[in-house]
């Protein structure tokens, strides 16, 4: 078993790999996270997302191209409960740097529900004027994904970005709050309001934006963990059914068969879809 | 000899009108010009390929439509078959968190 550890994408990754020797594949894997990091990143001036903001139109490459298409079709598959086009309401609640670079105290801009439409044609992408993307609640299980494809070629495989993990071959113990899962493949996933936390006008604010409101989401949840196809699908899952509030959460996953973990903000911990 | 240059110049400038006048009869201004055949040529394959333009764009947005639909079938078949997963008395690997 070897293991890497490095920091990317605002977090820290982890790769396991079930094999010896495997050097080259977790050199090519880490390599995979800095190079769609350089792509995807709202926070690099260079990086084609934000050309894509800045301008409202780009001839994206493959990658960009994929992640915004998965992003859109999250969005209609979640009824809008996941939007990439959240980014003015995460800049306009102070989320407007790295979160390492974010002050502690500030102003807070007025809101605005996310909306406008994003328009794929081919290999191009055109933003209705307004609208900008942050594919940061998409990005890092994409990267996942990306990355375990990668190390996959060295043997079974996990790769951990900061709760998005991506799994190829083997069985997997994974802690979630007080349990361990055993994985045979797919992905799974953490969304919470625990963490990416931070104040403006002395209010405590976190990043889950709530698209319809373009405000921080209240819930009665405080954390989910999501089971999935694979990570992209679980990270989509978790924000989906965090905004949807413990009740409305547990019946989804159930009716959906989504295996999930949800914790109330008074600690409560439930299992839905399938999970016992 | 008075009579005689004035008939010459008489002469002469009739002469002169006269080959004005065929030159002015010979380029029928009251007849509009003939089309370039080259540019009705050209006029013609711009209205062809602005046609097959047309065809190639419905032709792209049927095929784009095509892959959504297959696109999302996959997903939604994807989402319909949840990992493998259950909970077990074992020591974590690794763990999650709120990314």
């Amino acid at each position: 078993m070897e293991r890497r550890t490095f920091h990317a994408m605002g977090t820290e990754i982890e790769l396991l790999v079930d094999a010896e020797g495997a050097e080259r594949a977790l050199d090519a894997a880490e390599g995979e996270f800095h190079r769609l990091e350089a792509l995807l990143s709202r926070f690099r001036d260079d990086s084609e997302l934000s050309r894509l903001n800045r301008d409202g139109s780009i001839d994206a490459g493959p990658d960009l191209e994929r992640v915004v298409a998965l992003a859109l079709e999250a969005r209609e598959r979640t009824g809008g409960r996941f939007d990439p086009t959240v980014y003015d309401a995460l800049v306009a609640a102070g989320y407007d740097r790295t979160f390492e670079q974010l002050p502690a105290d500030g102003d807070v801009a007025s809101s605005r529900p996310a909306a406008g439409q994003v328009r794929l044609y081919g290999g191009r992408i055109e933003l209705d004027p307004g609208v900008h993307l942050d594919l940061g609640g998409i990005g890092k299980g994409y990267a996942a994904e990306r990355s375990a494809e990668l190390l996959a070629t060295a043997g079974p495989c996990l790769v951990n970005a900061g709760g998005d993990i991506a799994i190829r071959g083997g069985s997997w113990p994974v802690g979630v709050e007080s349990l361990t899962l055993q994985l045979g493949g797919g992905g799974l996933a953490t969304s919470g309001r625990d963490r990416r936390r931070w104040q403006r006008s002395g209010r405590e604010l976190h990043h889950l934006i709530d698209p319809s409101t373009g405000e921080p989401a209240e819930t009665d949840l405080l954390r989910v963990t999501v089971v999935a196809a694979d990570a992209v699908d679980a990270e989509v899952a978790a924000k989906a059914l965090f905004l949807a509030g413990s009740t409305r959460a547990a019946a989804e996953a159930d009716a959906q068969e989504t295996p999930a973990v949800l914790v109330t903000d008074d600690g409560r911990m439930l299992l839905a879809g399938g999970l016992a | 000899m008075t009579n005689h240059a004035g008939r010459l110049y008489a002469l002469a400038l009739g002469l002169v009108v006269f080959f004005l006048a065929w030159a002015v009869v010979a380029a029928r201004p009251w007849a509009t010009a003939a089309p370039d055949p080259r540019l009705k040529a050209l006029a013609a394959r711009e209205a062809q390929l602005q046609q097959e333009a047309k065809l190639v764009n419905q032709i792209v947005a049927q095929r784009a439509q095509l892959a959504h639909v297959t696109q999302s079938r996959q997903l939604a078949s994807a989402v319909a078959a949840p990992a493998p997963v259950q909970v077990v008395n074992l020591p974590p690997l690794t763990i999650t968190r709120t990314s």
